[in-house]
């Protein structure tokens, strides 16, 4: 029985190493972060000094000789309370920003404060709540397939979640917002589970095949829900309802995000399980974790986040593919570590997002999902260009 | 899901049943869709100018054709039998058309089944508006058929284009008089409602879809553009370069109260296909305004001063959809 890579080598062909090491699902952990000096890996990466260094100073295992098999990827990187302090500073800044800026003179009017706490508290709440968990939720399933370009909206768990929504919607009209909430819910962890099998039963040469895979199983279910929409002249609706946009977003028409800040929590408490299953079912066996159960856990997390969101704010694309790959470029792998910052990175992203769509076109607001999508589609091209250059 | 089914079914039953009975003097006699229809039957032919230019048309024809929405209406008055309608976005407004067996279905404008049309072999065909893209295919498909667009044109003056269509489809099926009736009947509406605004209150337009509101700008937006102009309405919030499409611009509540209109005119646009116990996340529109806390100290809210036009305004559109909104208008003006 041949050893799972403890690390790829950055750079490395990845296809080569997963064939070499002979996994029966031939699945690859995926390039890391480019611009390492490739080396042609031995799937197992003894402490040869092969580890790559001085690349990334924040990652402070380096292999010294030895045989222990190191991850320098998940070693957590090296305490830096004051980069953590700024960023919550720069978040914070964000939020009051966030707080301040609306079409209604807050300061100057009577009913200021009562619209203070009727439009903008709400609203930035919410982009607090749904930043943090559709960034969080990507990391996760980022670790859980093992893939860096996997998150809801590239793995069809948000369409699956819509096609809930709707189905709700035609059959059981009376349905509540929380009825509906685990209804979309249950729906995106079908999907997400679905999403699973297909990458276990399926040879896989190349990274970038999954999120195709998962974009080609969104498009299909996507396509049954806009079908299912114009049947029942409900497209408008459609449109309107799955827009991610906060503008909506008033007091007694969010509070039920808050159900994703306990997913937030929930993925802090199995933040360390989760990296572990990130390294595969062999390595999270033989270190005592039960793997499937991380599996489904976190795959439930995601489901839970992603048909929240949904259902009160709509799709918001690429937010949780963009947040965690930014953070681990910069500090590795380390699902723990990571979280705050995929956390911070997450709302100030989205924050920002909505404070360009809220003042581009003042008096009316653009989407946050247009300005979002923007942003994603230019980080996620930028990914892929970088890793073929490292190829 | 069951329950729903049974009380659309019993409802279109009894719509149907309805219809019968009223019909019951014209009987339905099978279409004949031979080639046996046409010149012989039609009393000679018309030259009317559309939105293309001249086409010689057949007076009364025996076989007809309608795809436009704004169309519907005057055609249902006045008693004219289709041979095919696009059931798909007529909603419940015309029954006499969609519940009726005999009238073929050309589907939505998404997704139209064109050769539905073929089938028909009409004499006229009234395309346009949402099928307006379809206009090629349709004349190049039907050759022995007049295909005519007279649905109001963008850019022109909503009023006089309805007008307009509604005289042509008079000279087309003998009805002048009538088509003049309904003329001055929208003159008439528009005298009185304009009558009934005082001049300075500022009105704002807005859509309300899925929970959302949206902005609709004056003279431009849709459906409630042009009534700005015609009334010569104040404007409560004016801006540059506002949208001209169906879905209005995504406004924030917090812009509605800080124009602080004095009268909210809204078109729902989910009425239309609406269940009677409307959903959980599409709230009606006066719902939807008054029970907003954002926009509690609008003069509009506190008023009472909204006006939410018919369940239907969003598929009808004609000159009988503006004149009763007209109408609407001025009864809510002079009652404040």
């Amino acid at each position: 029985m041949s050893r799972e890579p403890a690390a790829t080598p950055r750079g490395s062909d990845v296809g080569a190493s997963a064939r070499e090491s002979g996994r029966p699902d031939g699945r690859a952990r995926d390039a890391r972060r480019a611009g390492g000096p490739g080396r042609p890996g031995s799937p197992v990466v003894r402490g040869s000094g092969s580890a790559p260094q001085g690349v990334h100073a924040a990652r402070g295992i380096v292999a010294v000789g030895g045989t222990r098999p190191v991850a320098p990827e998940i070693a957590p990187p090296k305490r830096r309370p004051w980069a953590l302090a700024i960023a919550i500073l720069v978040v914070l800044g964000l939020l009051v920003a966030s707080l301040a800026i609306g079409v209604y003179d807050i300061a100057g009017s009577d009913f200021g404060s009562e619209m203070f706490w009727i439009t903008r508290v709400p609203r930035t709440l919410a982009l607090v709540l749904a930043g943090a968990a559709m960034a969080t939720s990507g990391l996760v399933m980022q670790m859980l397939t093992q893939n860096r370009f996997v998150d809801a909206t590239t793995s069809g768990t948000t369409e699956w979640a819509a096609l809930g929504l709707l189905l709700t919607a035609l059959l059981l009209p009376d349905t509540g917002l929380f009825g509906k909430m685990v209804i979309a819910s249950c729906f995106a962890f079908v999907g997400a589970m679905l999403f699973m099998l297909i990458l276990r039963r399926i040879v896989i040469r190349t990274t970038l095949v999954v999120p195709l895979i998962g974009i080609m199983l969104g498009a299909i279910v996507s396509s049954f829900t806009t079908f299912l929409a114009a049947q029942f002249n409900l497209l408008q609706m459609l449109g309107t309802w799955f827009m991610g946009s906060f503008t909506a977003v008033v007091r007694g028409r969010y509070e039920v995000l808050w159900v994703v800040a306990v997913v937030t929590l929930l993925v802090f408490l199995m933040a360390d399980r989760i990296t572990v299953a990130g390294l595969g079912k062999d390595v999270a066996t033989s270190v005592g974790v039960r793997y499937e159960a991380i599996l489904i856990g976190g795959t439930a997390l995601v489901a839970v986040a992603a048909g929240v969101t949904t259902v009160v704010v709509g799709f918001l694309p690429l937010l949780g593919l963009v947040v965690p790959n930014m953070v681990s470029m910069i500090r590795g792998d380390n699902v723990r570590s990571n979280l705050p910052w995929v956390c911070l990175g997450g709302i100030a992203l989205v924050v920002a997002c909505d404070l360009v769509g809220r003042t581009i076109i003042m008096p009316f607001e653009i989407p946050v999902s247009m300005v979002l999508g923007l942003v994603g589609a230019v980080v996620f091209i930028t990914l892929l260009l970088r890793q073929r250059r490292a190829v | 899901m069951s329950n729903r089914l049974i009380r659309t079914a019993s409802v279109a039953a009894l719509t149907l049943s309805a219809a019968l009975l009223l019909s019951a003097c014209s009987s339905s006699a099978p279409e004949d869709s031979a080639d046996a229809s046409g010149a012989s039957e039609a009393a000679g032919t018309i030259v009317i100018t559309d939105n293309h230019g001249e086409v010689e048309v057949p007076v009364d024809p025996a076989t007809v054709v309608a795809l436009d929405n704004t169309s519907f209406d005057t055609l249902e008055e006045w008693g004219v039998e289709l041979a095919a309608v696009p059931k798909g976005v007529m909603g419940s407004a015309w029954p006499g058309y969609t519940d009726n067996e005999d009238v073929a279905d050309v589907g939505n404008h998404r997704e139209p089944n064109l050769e539905v049309i073929v089938a028909e072999q009409p004499d006229l065909i009234i395309g346009g508006y949402r099928f307006g893209d379809y206009y090629d295919q349709i004349k190049e498909q039907n050759p022995q058929a007049a295909v005519i667009e007279i649905a109001p044109r963008e850019g022109e003056d909503q009023f006089e284009e309805l007008k307009r269509q509604t005289e042509i489809l008079g000279q087309i099926f003998d009805r002048e008089d009538d088509a003049a009736a309904l003329n001055d009947g929208l003159d008439a509406a528009i005298a009185g409602a304009k009558e009934a605004y005082n001049g300075t209150d500022t009105v704002m337009a807005v859509n309300t879809s899925a929970g959302q509101i949206g902005y609709l700008a004056p003279v431009v937006g849709r459906g409630l553009g042009p009534v700005f102009p015609a009334l010569g309405w104040q404007p409560a919030l004016e801006v540059e370069g506002a949208t001209d499409d169906h879905q209005g611009d995504d406004i924030n509540v917090e812009a509605i109260a800080d124009s602080n209109p004095d009268w909210i005119v809204a078109l729902d646009r989910d009425a239309a296909f609406a269940p009677e116990d409307r959903e959980a996340g599409s709230e009606p529109a006066d719902e939807l305004l008054t029970n907003s806390e954002a926009l509690q100290n609008v003069t509009a809210v506190q008023q009472d001063r909204i006006v939410i036009l018919d369940p239907n305004f969003y598929l009808t559109e004609g000159i009988q959809a503006y004149t009763e909104l007209f109408g609407q208008l001025e009864e809510a003006f002079s009652a404040a």
